[in-house]
């Protein structure tokens, strides 16, 4: 990681370019896996780095760069969806019933594209925390703090959005011809 | 803990990531390890964990992205720089010294009223005191600094001359001197000089400048231009020579 030194420490403030190279590419495959749309993948992601080189110098804890693109990226997602409508929450608890159904082996069927599809179809509540999830390997607190919802609503939301994403994915791997084995129940 | 609920709880595990150390799922992985359906069950979330975040991992980025951050970044950076965030807050701070220093200048001068007198404490003590990182307001909207001025009883109804007109503002400040008002007008005159505009009510000295054509004095490093107009006495400053002060009267 270039943003850090040979001993391990961060230097006081990364320069544009370290940043960029460090994060366009994963900020740019989230923009994507929201959006499903190349051109305004690009759009946000260049965006995010015209916040930050107006506004970077007001993070005082360079260590949260990262945390702190990604929270850039969503919420200028947001602004431009201009969406009005309340996120529900919903308790891990109600996620029990709809664990998923699914076979093992899809690997044969499945792309990026279609991953992506799926992730678009599923409730918007759950589209952004299951990106992270799975594209970043951030912890749910780190989640937590780039969607500024509570750890628990993270959590949550990951459940259910794992189990839509998976009832989708075997949905379209079943309509086209592939055999599966129920393992679950 | 029964295997729906380690179920539940396994459902959140990505292989692969720091979740193995997280202690919550320590009970639900001893779980899956005595029951071999959960076993099963787990095996395949696991691949198809893997699976999706394999893929969603490899999303194809555009070449020219990243050229295309950095020249829009790069061109963003060429705002004039006393726009940039980082000179708004060292303005902040330093109008603090600035005030301070100020009022400290003129107060302690014992001198009297002649315009000589005016001229030379003001700009002086702007070369003292004062920086591009001193204003009470920064705008380049030479409207607003008129009104900011009128706001604060500083004369506000000066008339610039057509080149000042066509220049952007930097900001202002109200100053004082011996209990008149005076307004300063700080104008972007480019390649990062400013020029000063002290205008003060004429009946605040006992001698003030012609109308025309106006004095040019040095003062220290800023060459200065004099005049009177319609009740008012406006000073101009600026670094260097009576050339530069001349393309902007």
């Amino acid at each position: 990681m270039a943003l850090i030194d040979n001993e391990g420490r961060m230097p006081a403030r990364p320069d544009l370019e370290s940043l960029v190279d460090s994060y366009y590419s994963s900020l740019y495959q989230f923009a994507f896996s929201l959006t499903r749309n190349e051109d305004d993948a690009c759009d946000l992601t260049q965006q995010t780095f015209l916040v930050w080189a107006s506004k970077g110098h007001q993070l005082r804890d360079v260590t949260k760069v990262k945390t702190w693109l990604f929270t850039t990226l969503y919420r200028e997602f947001l602004e431009k969806r201009r969406r009005q409508v309340r996120f529900p929450h919903f308790e891990l608890a109600e996620v029990g019933d709809d664990l998923p159904r699914v076979a093992p082996a899809t690997a044969d069927q499945l792309d990026s594209g279609t991953v992506v599809r799926a992730l678009g179809k599923l409730d918007e509540v759950f589209q952004a925390p299951l990106t992270l999830f799975y594209l970043e390997d951030y912890s749910y607190k780190e989640i937590a703090e780039i969607l500024q919802i509570p750890i628990g609503t993270v959590k949550s939301r990951i459940s259910r959005g794992i189990v839509q994403l998976h009832n989708l994915l075997t949905q379209g791997a079943r309509a086209s011809g592939g055999t599966r084995k129920d393992l679950h129940g | 803990m029964d295997s729906q609920r380690a179920k539940e709880i396994l459902l959140l595990y990505r292989p692969g990531a720091s979740d193995a150390n997280d202690p919550e799922f320590a009970d639900a992985l001893e779980q899956a390890e005595r029951d071999p359906e959960l076993a099963r069950w787990f095996e395949a979330h696991c691949a198809r964990q893997s699976l999706v975040r394999h893929q969603l991992k490899h999303i194809s980025v555009p070449q020219e992205l990243r050229q295309r951050i950095l020249d829009q970044v790069a061109g963003h950076s060429k705002i004039v720089w006393w726009r940039r965030p980082s000179f708004h807050a060292l303005a902040a701070a330093a109008a603090i010294v600035l005030v301070a220093g100020l009022a400290w200048f003129w107060t302690r001068s014992n001198g009297g009223n002649s315009f000589a007198d005016y001229r030379d404490q003001i700009v002086r003590g702007v070369q003292r005191f004062y920086d591009a990182n001193n204003m009470d307001m920064l705008t380049n909207n030479l409207t607003e600094i008129r009104a900011y001025l009128a706001q604060n009883s500083a004369p506000s109804d000066y008339v610039l001359t057509k080149p000042m007109e066509k220049l952007p503002g930097i900001g202002c400040n109200v100053l004082k001197w011996r209990s008149n008002k005076v307004s300063l007008v700080c104008l972007d005159s480019g390649n990062k000089n400013i020029l000063y505009l002290f205008v003060v009510d004429r009946s605040a000295v006992s001698d003030p400048p012609r109308t025309d054509p106006p004095q040019f004095v040095r003062i220290r490093k800023l060459m200065s231009a004099s005049w009177s107009h319609e009740g008012r006495i406006y000073i101009l400053a600026a670094s260097g020579e009576e050339d530069v002060l001349r393309r902007f009267l």
